[in-house]
């Protein structure tokens, strides 16, 4: 907040990033209360959002599309069967609100059916896999978690409310270390490839958290929005 | 500033739209494609926040991916289709810089440089009058101001930041910046 004979300017400070520390707390704490603040902040996200037409363009690297798609190859089933795979789960997904959640792991943990058109190596022993029930903080059925650490992947079943115009975001925090973010959660079941970066974060007693971004994710690498469900994974 | 061919512009615009919504669907050539539209203007956003090619190139491959498992949930309806990518793009790059312990050098001349309106601009992907407007609005602002809020937005810094690499102090920052963000919400909120 600003001194009180100082007009506010708050919610651009906030859509700019220029707070930290407590200013950014302050800040925040009044965009989960305070709606008007919050659609100012969006407002002002807008604005500056015109300001991209002005980056200047550079050219990519050639090999890095290839790298792109090879990481996709690699990491996930072919898109054809990942999708598949997806409609599968999304079935069990949705009977787990009847069944009980220890149900739910069980489907996650079963494995994609391997890609046809990829010659498959036969895997070394995997790591054991870590679940999690993330709990909405407001009550009803949780979320399934599970972390495969050999391809560190995160998936989740089960959908969590997401107001519109806003996204909800899968953040890592292991002991007294800063939240890091392992990307988006869609409203039904989602897989996420955790950033090289984040993996170190993902242990056993890592607390699962799922805040309420602006959409496409927390500007500030940090949560910024209310805290909308957790659990700890377990091994 | 020459005004772009808004039926070329709404196209290409159109077409990128599409091609996101497709690769929401799992669609490869749809992917490819809105690499092709985007990856220049993206891989511009993490090099200049970042301020090393080799991180930047690690951001903006983490970006794509999050953008092939993340295009379910983008909404045409309530951001154009480069300012979602991109609002990825600087915040993953900014992600990553925040993780670096390294200090930075010299970023405000760099980012004033980057952001001279008088550049050749994109604008066959973000046509609004709206950039219009916010370009006239801060052309009208007093240059420190202006200079420090668009060294905010190119290069993802904050007051503390931006005061150090200045060298002024942290109060003498806010006040420029908070003076300038007060005249542009005028002149936004007086031009709407």
């Amino acid at each position: 907040m600003p001194p009180p004979d100082e007009p506010d300017i708050a919610a651009a400070e906030l859509a700019l990033g220029l707070l930290d520390g407590e200013e950014r707390t302050a800040a925040l704490r009044r965009l989960a209360r305070d709606p008007d603040f919050a659609a100012d902040v969006e407002r002002w996200r807008d604005w500056f959002g015109a300001l991209f037409a002005d980056w200047p363009e550079v050219a990519a690297p050639q090999s890095l599309a290839s790298r792109i798609e090879a990481s996709l190859d690699g990491k996930a089933a072919t898109p054809a069967n990942d999708n598949m795979a997806w409609r599968r789960l999304a079935l069990v997904a949705s009977f787990a609100a009847l069944l009980l959640l220890g149900v739910t792991m069980f489907e996650l943990l079963r494995p994609l059916p391997a890609p046809v058109q990829i010659a498959v190596r036969m895997p070394a022993p995997a790591p054991a896999p870590l679940l999690a029930a993330i709990a909405p903080t407001g009550g009803g059925a949780p979320l399934a978690a599970a972390y495969d650490p050999a391809r560190a992947t995160v998936r989740i079943t089960g959908a969590l409310p997401v107001p519109a115009g806003r996204s909800a975001e899968l953040w890592a925090i292991r002991g007294k270390e800063a939240p890091r973010s392992l990307g988006l959660v869609a409203g039904g079941p989602t897989r996420l490839v955790v950033p090289a970066a984040a993996r170190q974060a993902i242990a056993a007693d890592t607390v699962l958290a799922i805040s309420i971004e602006p959409v496409g994710g927390s500007p500030t690498g940090l949560p910024t929005g209310p805290v909308v469900a957790t659990g700890t994974l377990t091994g | 500033m020459s005004s772009p061919d808004p039926s070329s512009a709404n196209a290409a615009r159109a077409a990128l739209v599409e091609a996101l919504i497709r690769t929401g669907d799992a669609d490869r050539d749809a992917f490819r494609t809105v690499y092709q539209l985007t990856s220049a203007k993206l891989f511009g956003i993490c090099l200049r926040i970042c301020e090393d090619r080799q991180g930047a190139e690690d951001v903006l491959h983490d970006v794509y991916l999050t953008i092939w498992h993340r295009a379910a949930t983008y909404r045409p309806e309530r951001a154009s289709p480069i300012a979602w990518l991109a609002t990825i793009a600087r915040n993953r790059s900014i992600d990553w810089r925040r993780r670096q312990t390294r200090a930075r050098a010299a970023p405000v001349e760099a980012a004033d440089a980057l952001a001279d309106p008088a550049r050749a601009q994109d604008e066959t992907l973000i046509a609004d009058e709206l950039h219009g407007r916010l370009h006239g609005c801060l052309e009208a602002i007093e240059p420190r101001q202006r200079s420090a809020i668009r060294s905010a937005f190119f290069g993802g810094l904050t007051y503390a930041e931006l005061a150090l690499a200045q060298a002024v102090p942290l109060g003498t920052m806010k006040s420029w910046v908070r003076r300038g963000l007060l005249a542009l919400r005028g002149c936004l909120d007086a031009a709407a």
